[in-house]
């Protein structure tokens, strides 16, 4: 269960992200502030806090979301903020002058965007994605709060059942050691890769 | 310790790196108030003999004696503590080739941390006495300044000051002035200079032969790890014995 | 229909304000604690490697590949079957501390590689004993240089302690959905409390852009 809300979370996210954060360079006015606001606020906000912000909201504006929707949301809504401050980094330190000779050769802002730009920043942004995705995986027992069939909520049916808590959530802390190092991993590869690169 | 004694006695000393053998049996003795440089081609171990006399490299085999006690090998041949060593050192002060000042330190305080720490001197003291050596090197308007924002000369000059805080029994000199530009050099000869006629006593590796000549009364040619000779400045620069010698020293006239 | 909502929260703030009392709380004791922890740890890991001293790394390079959750959960309602209890709020200050020491080991860990060999040497040189060497030396240095990383540990810490509100402790997030669950506003509630949390997070990154100033005035820092 986790793994599916994570990885829809982190693939969402990471898009998102990028989004937000070329709207955000674009400098629209009032676009601008609010994207800006936006990533502010939720970076300083608990997994917790802003999940169950949403599991309660629901009800109040008597909409019926599924929960498992909010806590996509959640989680999406999270590391998207995240996600729009690496690809800013990447963005902000483009090289200029690989702009220019994009723009003498009558590339459209969007092409530009799309053929130069993104496979580059994809690459020098990688171990920064990587390492929100995993942070976002250290993050998602929060969903638990919300009642979902969670590896951490697993732990706790099992311990209702034989009132014997330990093995489940050695087993938990197993199966998140075992995702979590693979993500690690998966980081350093991917910075190995990003220095090779030069970029 | 005023006495007759000699500072430093090097007995047999051996090391070697990674199987190659980079000192062979080394011997020599440093007497108080003797200025003793160290002369010899890279690779020819000076470096490592400096570094073996405060123990920052442990040799295979061999003693060294800090004013009569042996340091790095306690009495009963087992090797001494870091707690240890750190005592015997607290006797004997070091000058880099890189200076090694602490950046987060202003120059006072990189002059007054050891005595006051690690020797115990009272605050008040180790300030006042920290006063006298940097006047001495001529770095006492810049004691509030930190080591960035220093030359090359004037942080060796500050490091000099700091070794002399310690009221060594010796200073030991590695290349001092190796890593400095040429301009900024003599500044830090003249320095030890003014040391060298004040009968400090100390050991200076070096590859600046007239430096070596002008201010040693004794000076070691070491080639291959082997104390090839050993005698006054005029002998060795004069009237080498020994062909490795004159090879050496005529490269640099 | 809202501005009684806020009329509400406003008349409970003491509420809002005891759990925003208690999150802090949680927050300075873990943060100060879990400095010096990985301060220790690094300290306890320098010098040549043993079986210790490698088991050691690899325990905390375990606990930073746990959720937060998970090792809370491990200390508060996996240690009781083998007979440890303890208190809520000890297990969660334990979790916090020990778990965030452990990030604060790696980062310094990663500036006592980054430190040139010849500070050591000359420290050594000059009669400082291994502990005298490292606390007046290198861990100054190794903090200094720093700087920049702790802000995203700090925060992290903060956004942390809103998992205490699952083994009970009553701190902001608890007090944001108790008021909400009494008096059915989570608009307001919960807006005031993400309020809270930002505004510290703020505080933060100022303070750490202050730490800032004070390294690159040392020449410590790169930026």
């Amino acid at each position: 269960m986790t793994v599916w809300i994570s990885g829809l979370s982190i693939t969402l996210g990471v898009i998102a992200g990028f989004g937000v954060a070329v709207l955000r360079n674009a400098n629209i006015p009032i676009v601008t502030q609010i994207l800006t606001l936006y990533i502010s606020v939720i970076r300083a906000t608990p997994m917790i806090t802003l999940v169950l912000f949403l599991f309660v909201m629901t009800p109040y504006l008597q909409v019926e979301i599924d929960r498992w929707i909010i806590a996509v949301a959640a989680m999406t809504i999270n590391t998207t903020a995240f996600n729009a401050e690496i690809w800013r980094s990447a963005l902000v330190t483009f090289s200029v002058e690989q702009i220019e000779a994009a723009k003498a050769a009558g590339m459209t802002r969007a092409q530009m965007l799309r053929r130069i730009m993104l496979p580059q920043m994809g690459i020098t942004s990688l171990p920064g994605l990587v390492n929100e995705m995993t942070l976002l995986v250290k993050s998602s027992p929060a969903i638990a709060m919300v009642g979902i069939a969670d590896l951490t909520r697993a732990t706790n049916r099992i311990t209702a059942i034989t009132y014997k808590p330990l093995p489940p959530i050695l087993a938990a802390a197993v199966l998140y050691l075992l995702i979590i190092g693979t993500m690690v991993w998966l980081q350093r590869k991917a910075d190995k890769y990003a220095q090779r690169l030069a970029m | 310790m005023n006495d007759l004694s000699p500072v430093i006695e090097v007995d047999n000393l051996c090391k070697s790196f990674d199987g190659m053998e980079v000192l062979r049996s080394i011997n020599f003795t440093v007497e108080r108030g003797q200025i003793i440089s160290i002369i010899g081609s890279s690779g020819s171990g000076k470096s490592t003999l400096l570094r073996c006399i405060n123990w920052l490299e442990q040799p295979d085999r061999g003693t060294i004696r800090i004013v009569g006690n042996r340091i790095g090998i306690k009495d009963d041949g087992t090797p001494m503590s870091e707690r240890e060593l750190a005592k015997m050192r607290a006797r004997m002060a070091m000058v880099f080739q890189g200076f090694n000042l602490w950046p987060h330190l202003n120059v006072l305080r990189n002059v007054t941390e050891a005595p006051v720490h690690v020797q115990g001197v009272a605050k008040d003291e180790a300030i006042a006495q920290a006063e006298v050596w940097l006047q001495r090197v001529g770095m006492l308007i810049k004691k509030d300044a930190y080591p960035y924002t220093l030359s090359g000369g004037q942080k060796q000059r500050v490091a000099i000051a700091r070794a002399l805080a310690m009221n060594p029994e010796v200073i030991l000199f590695d290349e001092p002035t190796s890593a400095l530009d040429p301009e900024l050099v003599g500044e830090v000869q003249d320095v030890i200079g003014e040391l060298a006629a004040d009968n400090f006593t100390m050991v200076i590796v070096t590859h600046e032969m007239d430096f070596a000549r002008s201010i040693s009364n004794e000076v070691v040619f070491i080639d291959k790890g082997v104390v090839v000779e050993q005698a006054p400045p005029e002998k060795i620069f004069g009237n080498p014995e020994t062909e490795r010698l004159r090879q050496f020293v005529g490269k640099y006239r | 229909m809202k501005l009684y909502d806020w009329l509400t929260v406003w008349l409970n703030i003491d509420r809002v304000m005891l759990g925003f009392g208690v999150t802090i709380l949680f927050f300075s004791v873990a943060t100060v604690t879990a400095f010096t922890g990985g301060c220790v740890f690094v300290y306890l890991m320098d010098g040549k490697q043993n079986i210790l001293k490698r088991s050691l790394r690899s325990a905390l390079d375990v606990l930073r590949t746990l959720p937060f959750l998970i090792v809370l959960y491990l200390l508060y309602y996996g240690l009781p079957q083998i007979g440890i209890r303890m208190t809520s709020w000890t297990a969660g200050m334990i979790a916090l501390s020990v778990y965030h020491a452990s990030y604060y080991a790696e980062i310094l860990r990663g500036a006592r590689v980054a430190l040139p060999q010849g500070q050591m040497e000359s420290a050594k040189a000059h009669g400082f004993t291994p502990f005298q060497m490292y606390y007046r030396i290198l861990l100054p240095q190794m903090v200094l240089r720093s700087g920049p990383l702790f802000g995203n540990l700090l925060v992290g810490c903060l956004k942390d302690t809103a998992f205490l509100s699952i083994i009970t402790i009553y701190e902001l997030t608890a007090a944001a959905n108790a008021l909400q669950a009494v008096y059915f506003i989570p608009m307001p509630a919960f807006i005031i409390v993400i309020f809270l949390y930002w505004i510290i997070s703020l505080i933060l990154e100022r303070l750490l852009r202050l730490m800032g100033r004070y390294s690159k005035h040392r020449g410590l820092s790169y930026e």
